[in-house]
């Protein structure tokens, strides 16, 4: 893991990997969040790819 | 009837055909199997502004013209056009294609609305609600921020698992100078968009 951030405050006592990886729940909350973002991620990238389509079009 | 033993070589022993193989076993039906999504039987029931915003998004993904879109692009599509499909549900509307099957089969427009419907129906919808106490999970402190480093490790090994690219491109931005990141501002900005 890369430690970009100076002064990051690691998680010194508490287990960095104390991450629930059977736990139904903690899976199926984790499944929502990564669809909710990857929703976000794929339309935002497609405002920032427009104006080229759009560019691109009015060229032709 | 003893054969005779003569100069005449013996014929090799020949197979006359190859064993038959044996039948494919057949897929292990530990799991009950879900039921298929019927899509002949799901209403589109979009406006034809929504038509024409659909049509234009689905022509954007055409890279062949021939008007229509691989399988392993619905979900990109459907996630252009404002839904937040999981993965696992793409593929049972798709009916668990495989990996040659998504990479390779193509859809058209008619074909893909009543999928897009379906997401569109679909009930478990997250909020921001639901998004919110999904990461209230990692917050440790109660003090509504979650360790970008930890929040990084829940989405690369839970769930639908991210790539690092993928959450590196998700948390640009959102961690403060002590690598903490406020997760109801954070889920306001998914949503934003």
């Amino acid at each position: 893991m890369d430690c970009r951030k100076e002064g990051c405050a690691q998680p010194q006592d508490e287990d960095i990997m104390d991450i629930p990886l059977d736990d139904p729940a903690a899976n199926k909350a984790a499944t929502k969040i990564q669809a909710g973002f990857r929703g976000h991620m794929t339309r935002k990238k497609m405002k920032d790819d427009k104006p080229r389509e759009e560019k691109q079009r009015d060229q032709k | 009837m003893a054969p005779k033993k003569d100069a005449k070589k013996p014929e090799p022993a020949k197979k006359a055909e190859p064993a038959p193989a044996p039948a494919p076993a057949p897929a292990p039906e530990a799991k009950p199997k879900v039921a298929a999504v019927d899509l002949s039987a799901v209403k589109v029931q979009f406006s034809p502004e929504q038509l024409e915003d659909y049509k234009e998004a689905f022509g954007l993904f055409d890279r062949v013209g021939d008007n229509k879109v691989a399988y392993n692009q619905i979900a990109d599509i459907m996630r252009a056009l404002g839904q937040n499909p999981t993965n696992k549900e793409v593929n049972h509307i798709l009916g668990n294609p495989s990996a040659e099957e998504l990479a390779n089969k193509r859809v058209e427009f008619e074909a893909f609305l009543p999928m897009l419907q379906y997401v569109v129906n679909s009930p478990n919808k997250g909020t921001f609600e639901d998004y919110v106490e999904g990461l209230r999970v990692f917050d440790k402190e109660g003090n509504g921020t979650v360790m970008g480093a930890e929040l990084r490790i829940v989405l690369s090994t839970l769930g639908e698992r991210m790539s690092e690219a993928e959450v590196d491109a998700l948390m640009v931005g959102q961690e403060d100078e002590n690598g903490c990141v406020n997760y109801e501002a954070f889920v306001k900005h998914i949503l934003s968009v």
